[in-house]
């Protein structure tokens, strides 16, 4: 509101007072409107105009509701057109055929906006705090992420942690607005109830392209069943800017009693309330059903022990973050791959928690090289398992050699010269 | 005579931003950032107002370059104040930022200060390449480090709560500069936390500390406030204390920390959130149950590698002339002008191998409201 007061000082205001206030009411703090004169846009500093669109109220289920008054225009211009014919209204009646352009023009309008012709602006402002929102007849969830400097890797693109932790704030604020989240967490209230809780058992990751710092992903969500007892929750995570799909996801959940540990079938109750947000889509990503072998310390070529979770590896309930599972797995991933090459494609199965007192080590061995017909990928099996012996997390991860992309990237000539 | 050359996409990142040990920082983003933008600053007779605008509207005018950034803008929810002295950005806490206590964690603190000053260089214009220095300091290999940081949080928030920072950053003395920070609840407007860190010139061959010379001063001092703004402005305040070392036997410790994959910068160095996590694995856990950081301060010292193992130790502080009130035995430090659910400890981070000090640091504990 300072810069408009001092630039009210260079424009002169003609217009009383009263209105000026009123027409700023209308177009939110931050108008650029004094007085019906238009401020000179590069006036205004920046962050004025960023300010105003950060305090748009967030709607976050919104969708913009079009109105037409054509049907109000119609019967007003019916009720009014009884006046005596002179022979001045012999000519053809100016107003209908207004209304008529009117009409036309109103409904090409609504049309327009219902087209996704300019799918991301509208989406920004609904969802100015990225809290995301439900689209696609209420089964998607969709969020935008801008990649923070923190979650870059040593190789200047995101981590698969940061995609990780993405799906997983996503998947939870799915569940947040969609109602179902009894607690915390995960479970919806019939869940609750019964001492049930959703367990992950299996996820696949599939990377074609690292964001990088500064881009902004949008992630979108939904859930499917799994079997007769199970759901499985995909992820498409693409460039907000272009579209472009950088990462696709699939994980599958049980259903698990917390106080006994034991599988659960889904109970009646709990199917009324999660079975209406079943997408039922095929998986967005192909199955790899090709088993996870364990390795232990005779076939795994690299093994990094003494790995300890750290107060921030912790979630609410003291368990360590899912997503920390794959920094650990990394671990002992051997150095010259992972300097050489990216992740292309892994994939998990979760078989036990571990807590803040849990000992672990990461055991790899490089199964593949140069296959599926492609030149220079390498595959490596991993456990993760606690050093008196139980499994914690079994993986299968393929890797590609960087700039194996690099099409992509010639347009990202750095600007140095000389 | 204000200068900037931006033919060697230079920045001047590091005098201005919280970044990684040793000034390393993010991707390019240059290619998002026109060279232009830099350009129309080269005028000496702008006062500083100016400069910025002029810097912004560079930018916006492109109308390529304005549109790849001002989508990650509108979502980064971040601008310059109207002055553009100071920068300010909204966050949301996401789930994943949220620890045992169901609030963010220091280390997600600390990790989204540093976020919003690399956000505030790059929104007055300068990318954020590698090392983010000035042609001169490029010239003679000079790069900015971290000093000391200290982060204050009154309230921590909780998962989807807004929390709105704004950042600054001035002159320190003849050696350095400092980087200062206030967070504020957006749904309430109250203050929950202040930061301040100090920075010095590094050369990055020799490793040893650089005076600031007055033409790399001039270059960023004028996104700087000519008055001092201090987010400690009371006297004796915290952020201004010595740390003693702590000196063996220390009463509780965890040994062989070891770097991860992912606390490693570009330059393999250890990033300086990672080490606010290593301080705390020394903590009691009887404190870190029953209470919540409230303050802590950190200087460094040294930097740690890939391949280096640590010990962390923690110890009590005791208070200036204070005895030490202890029930059994314990020896925790109450000071006789705090409130008596408050608790102080000293800190040090060492080499394993040689005992070469890394870090030694300072917190305060809080008892948690339930």
């Amino acid at each position: 509101m300072v810069a408009t007061a001092a630039t009210s000082s260079f424009f002169p205001i003609t217009s009383s007072p009263d209105s000026i206030d009123s027409k700023n009411k209308k177009l939110g703090n931050g108008s650029t409107n004094l007085g019906g004169i238009k401020l000179n846009p590069s006036a205004s500093s920046g962050s004025l105009q960023v300010m105003a669109n950060a305090q748009a109220p967030p709607k976050i289920n919104g969708t913009t509701v079009v109105m037409t008054p054509v049907e109000g225009f119609m019967s007003e211009d019916a009720a009014s057109s009884t006046p005596p014919r002179t022979f001045i209204n012999q000519l053809p009646d100016w107003s209908m055929l207004l209304a008529a352009i009117t009409t036309i023009f109103l409904a090409a309008e609504k049309q327009w906006m219902m087209l996704d012709w300019k799918p991301r602006r509208p989406d920004m402002l609904i969802d100015p705090f990225g809290i995301g929102r439900i689209v696609q007849d209420g089964l998607v969830f969709r969020q935008n992420f801008s990649i923070r400097s923190y979650e870059i890797g040593a190789d200047r693109t995101a981590s698969i942690e940061t995609l990780m932790n993405h799906l997983q704030e996503t998947a939870i604020n799915h569940c947040k607005s969609a109602g179902l989240l009894g607690d915390g967490f995960g479970a919806t209230p019939g869940m609750c109830k019964k001492n049930l809780i959703w367990v992950v058992t299996r996820m696949q990751v599939v990377v074609d392209r690292y964001p990088t710092w500064g881009d902004v992903v949008q992630v979108d969500t939904w859930v499917s069943a799994s079997g007769k007892n199970g759901m499985r929750r995909d992820w498409l995570v693409s460039n907000s800017k272009t579209g472009e799909i950088l990462t696709r996801a699939s994980s599958v959940w049980v259903m698990m009693n917390k106080l006994t540990r034991r599988l659960s079938k889904i109970p009646e109750e709990v199917r009324g309330e999660i079975e209406p947000h079943f997408m039922n889509s095929d998986p967005v990503v192909a199955e790899d059903d090709r088993k996870l072998v364990k390795l232990d310390d005779s076939t795994a070529q690299y093994v990094r022990k003494g790995l300890t979770p750290r107060w921030n590896d912790l979630d609410v309930n003291q368990h360590v973050n899912n997503v920390k599972y794959v920094g650990w797995i990394l671990e002992s991933t051997p150095l010259g791959i992972v300097e050489s090459h990216e992740l292309c494609s892994m994939t998990l199965e979760y078989r036990r928690e571990c807590g803040r007192d849990s000992v672990l080590q990461s055991l790899t061995a490089v199964s593949g090289v140069g296959n599926l017909g492609n030149m220079g990928e390498i595959e490596c099996q991993h456990l993760l398992q606690l050093e008196e012996g139980s499994e914690i997390v079994r993986g299968r991860t393929q890797w590609r050699p960087k700039n194996a992309k690099s099409f992509g990237k010639m347009d990202q000539v750095p600007a140095q010269s000389a | 005579m204000l200068k900037f050359s931006y033919c060697n996409a230079t920045d001047l990142n590091q005098a201005l931003v919280q970044c990684r040990f040793a000034g390393s920082f993010g991707p390019l983003s240059s290619r998002r950032r026109s060279p232009r933008a830099v350009v129309s600053c080269s005028r000496s007779n702008l006062t500083p107002i100016q400069a910025v605008l002029s810097c912004q509207q560079q930018v916006r005018s492109d109308p390529v370059e304005s549109e790849l950034g001002s989508l990650a803008d509108r979502l980064r929810l971040g601008g310059l104040t109207e002055d553009g002295l100071s920068y300010k950005e909204k966050f949301i806490i996401r789930c994943y930022e949220v620890g045992i206590n169901k609030t963010a964690t220091i280390e997600t603190i600390a990790n989204l200060l540093q976020e919003v000053g690399g956000n505030h260089a790059q929104n007055v214009g300068f990318s954020r390449d590698g090392f983010a220095t000035s042609p001169t300091m490029r010239k003679l290999h000079l790069i900015w480090v971290t000093a000391r940081m200290h982060i204050e949080v009154y309230k921590y928030p909780a998962w989807s709560d807004v929390i709105e920072i704004e950042t600054w950053c001035q002159n320190e003395g003849r050696i350095g500069t400092r980087r200062d920070w206030i967070l504020k609840d957006v749904a309430t407007g109250e203050v929950i936390g202040r930061a301040t860190s100090k920075w010095v010139m590094m050369n990055e061959d020799t490793r040893r500390l650089q005076k600031v010379s007055d033409d790399v001063k001039e270059e960023y001092l004028v996104f700087c406030p000519r008055e001092p703004r201090l987010a400690f402005p009371e006297e004796n305040n915290k952020s201004l204390k010595k740390i003693s070392k702590l000196e063996d036997p220390v009463q509780y410790s965890r040994l062989g920390l070891m770097p991860r994959r992912a606390d490693l910068d570009m330059n393999q160095h250890v990033n300086n959130v990672t080490y606010i996590g290593w301080v705390l694995e020394s903590m009691p856990e009887e404190i870190i149950d029953t209470h919540e950081l409230q303050t802590i301060t950190l200087d460094y010292r040294r930097e740690c590698q890939r391949d280096d193992v640590v010990d962390s130790l923690t110890g009590p502080e005791l208070a200036e002339g204070s005895e030490i009130h202890g029930t059994n035995g314990s020896a925790t430090a109450i000071t006789r002008e705090d409130d008596l659910d408050c608790h102080q400890f000293l800190h040090l981070l060492r080499l394993s191998s040689d005992g070469q000090e890394i870090n030694r640091g300072r917190t305060e504990w809080r008892k948690k409201r339930t």
